[in-house]
């Protein structure tokens, strides 16, 4: 004898219309209008018939009742399980943190956290760029094999007009977005690619070293290297230190494939992608910064030595920002990734 | 918690999600097709945007009646059109995933990304797997997404069609194309006093059979009589002869031996007539 028979489809249907109805409804309004737009009474509805579905869900598979109205319930029940579970809070079910927070605290100390990765990044795109700095003021002719003639010309005749030629400020705007979706974009790439075992980011930053380099060392054989100092130094420290936070990113995602330990492949990339994308963010807002600086500051007919003091002041802040920024305020709550793979 | 499929079990591009409530329920992941006419609608909005945009700042420079005016007009559209270009590279997936979990593209098609535990992703998850997709455009680092090659191949090994992007980020891509209720399969006309007097009481399916034939039944008003005449009578002979009815006419056959099994072992189910009641 059954104690209990389970009633046909028809009836099951029949008696928990209503609430899948209800439960639809209050899923529609989130989806078009959002969580805000609930009354009070969906709010406290919300749950309990969420709840409601999944057993019904569970009783229709358990009884086999026709597949449209199991899917259905299904459909509807993964609707509601979605929206239960987002609101404002991460993947592991943590309240995302405020961004002055990450901006003060949570990027310098990402840096710190992956620190042999970035000086193995500043290593990759310093020593070539050195290479290339000298190499051209020795002999022009080496620039040329790294840069096109056609582009070194122009910035030659560019630097040693110097900046008392006020160029307009729609001009000034043009290149801060030429700056944005230039380097900013050469940065993401840069970390981007380091997802090939890190050769990517070694390619971007040896490529983008040798480049920069040589032609800071062509245009000072050119008899015009001080007014090309004067314009790097304004935003150099933003910049360069930027792309290479994002390639040492890029490289520490890459090394996170080749020495997993005792993790899968797979799971050691997840761990460490989330520990690194805050150096991400903070590489582009610093590169964003740059633009500006370059765009609207380092172009501009401010003397020299000005625009020199201001550069160096910068450098030291970004470093003193890099090494000391989030330190001593609860360094124990490092949480965030810290059990992601290191380099040792 | 994602669960890996058992051995054995069809091979299915769907992925079962078990909830806090222990209820496991089925998301069906999206395949490399589908996702690229996404992208590429995704993509056609916002050039069309960034074009319109274009013509904006023209008619605004041109029609600026001082020289200076047209220049300084002109070099600010250029710097705001190059900005909007490393928007729809980097900025556009990667906000509005993390804002409403798809994108206008996406959702045309019917895709929202998730996290492989079934939730709504993250603004981390978002950017990572967007800015991911310069490593998924490898080896031609600059197409961004359109050949991507290093994509594609990582889609056809992984299970969950996950691109590397998705891969770093814990992601998936789900349809979210959602069953309407339908109503139950109703035998039209009501069974005869003289077919329901040669069918058994005890007609048993197992989850297999009833699927089968329910599909087939429900199907089976599109098929021409001939075609559903040949499908019936593969199978309608087979289970006459286990219930000892004769299948004169297969289809019919299949849909009194369905209607009675889905109305066995119901307890409010009408005794004899197994004609269903209305649905509500």
């Amino acid at each position: 004898m059954d104690l209990a028979q389970p009633p046909t489809e028809a009836a099951f249907a029949g008696r928990r219309w209503a609430d899948w109805e209800r439960l639809d409804a209050i899923v529609g309004t989130v989806q078009k209008r959002g969580l805000r737009a609930l009354g009070p009474a969906d709010v406290a509805q919300f749950s309990p018939l969420y709840r409601d579905v999944c057993a019904d869900l569970a009783h229709a598979q358990a009884v086999r009742y026709s597949a449209p109205l199991v899917d259905y319930l299904q459909g509807l029940a993964a609707e509601a399980h979605t929206l239960l579970y987002s609101g404002g809070t991460g993947r592991r079910g943590q309240a995302s943190r405020p961004w002055a927070r990450v901006a003060l605290e949570a990027f310098p100390r990402a840096v710190r956290r992956h620190k042999v990765a970035m000086l193995i990044a500043f290593a990759l795109f310093f020593v070539p760029f050195l290479g290339g700095l000298l190499g051209s003021m020795a002999d022009p002719a080496f620039a040329v094999r790294i840069v096109p003639e056609s582009q070194l010309r122009p910035l030659v005749d560019a630097y040693r007009e110097g900046f008392d030629s006020q160029r307009g400020a729609g001009l000034d705007a043009a290149m801060a977005g030429f700056y944005v979706n230039n380097n900013v974009g050469i940065a993401l790439r840069c970390f981007a690619t380091g997802l090939a075992f890190g050769l990517g980011s070694a390619f971007y930053l040896v490529e983008n070293g040798l480049a920069t380099g040589a032609i800071m060392g062509y245009v000072a054989a050119h008899g015009a290297g001080g007014n090309i100092l004067t314009f790097v130094v304004g935003h150099g420290s933003l910049e360069l230190g930027a792309i290479g936070l994002a390639g040492g990113a890029g490289l520490q995602l890459g090394w996170s494939l080749v020495a997993p330990g005792d993790r899968t492949r797979v799971a050691s990339l997840q761990a460490c992608a989330r520990s690194v994308v805050v150096v991400v963010f903070g590489a582009s807002v610093m590169l964003f910064m740059a633009a500006a600086v370059e765009g609207f500051w380092s172009s501009s007919s401010v003397p020299a030595a000005v625009k020199r003091g201001v550069g160096l002041a910068m450098f030291a802040i970004v470093a003193a920002y890099i090494a000391l920024g989030g330190r001593g305020s609860g360094d124990a709550e490092t949480a965030d990734g810290s059990e992601g793979p290191r380099w040792t | 918690m994602l669960r890996d499929v058992e051995p054995g079990a069809p091979l299915d591009t769907d992925i079962a999600i078990e909830t806090p409530e222990h209820i496991v329920f089925r998301h069906r992941v999206a395949g490399p097709a589908r996702r690229l006419l996404a992208y590429l609608l995704d993509l056609a909005i916002c050039y069309g945007a960034l074009v319109a945009v274009a013509l904006v700042v023209m008619a605004i420079a041109f029609g600026a009646s001082a020289r200076g005016a047209t220049e300084a007009v002109g070099g600010a559209g250029i710097g705001l059109l190059l900005v909007l270009a490393f928007a729809i590279q980097w900025v556009y997936f990667a906000v509005l995933e993390a804002w409403r979990g798809t994108t206008p593209g996406k959702a045309a098609l019917g895709l929202r990304v998730l996290t492989t535990t079934g939730r709504p992703i993250g603004f981390r998850e978002a950017a990572l797997r967007n800015v991911l997709r310069a490593a998924d455009a490898l080896p031609l680092a600059y197409t961004a997404g359109c050949l991507s090659i290093a994509g594609l191949a990582s889609m056809v090994v992984t299970r969950h069609f996950q691109r590397l992007g998705d891969l770093a980020a814990a992601t998936i891509v789900v349809m979210t194309s959602r069953a309407r209720a339908t109503a139950p399969f109703v035998l039209s006309p009501p069974a005869l006093p003289q077919e329901l007097a040669l069918l058994s009481d005890d007609v048993r399916l197992d989850a297999d059979e009833r699927q089968a034939i329910e599909l087939f039944l429900r199907r089976a008003g599109q098929l021409g009589p001939a075609r559903s005449h040949e499908l019936a009578s593969m199978i309608a002979p087979v289970l006459g002869a286990r219930f000892g009815v004769p299948s004169a006419d297969p289809s019919r056959t299949l849909a009194l031996i369905y209607d009675r099994a889905a109305s066995a072992g119901r307890g409010d189910a009408p005794p004899s007539s197994r004609a269903p009641g209305a649905w509500i």
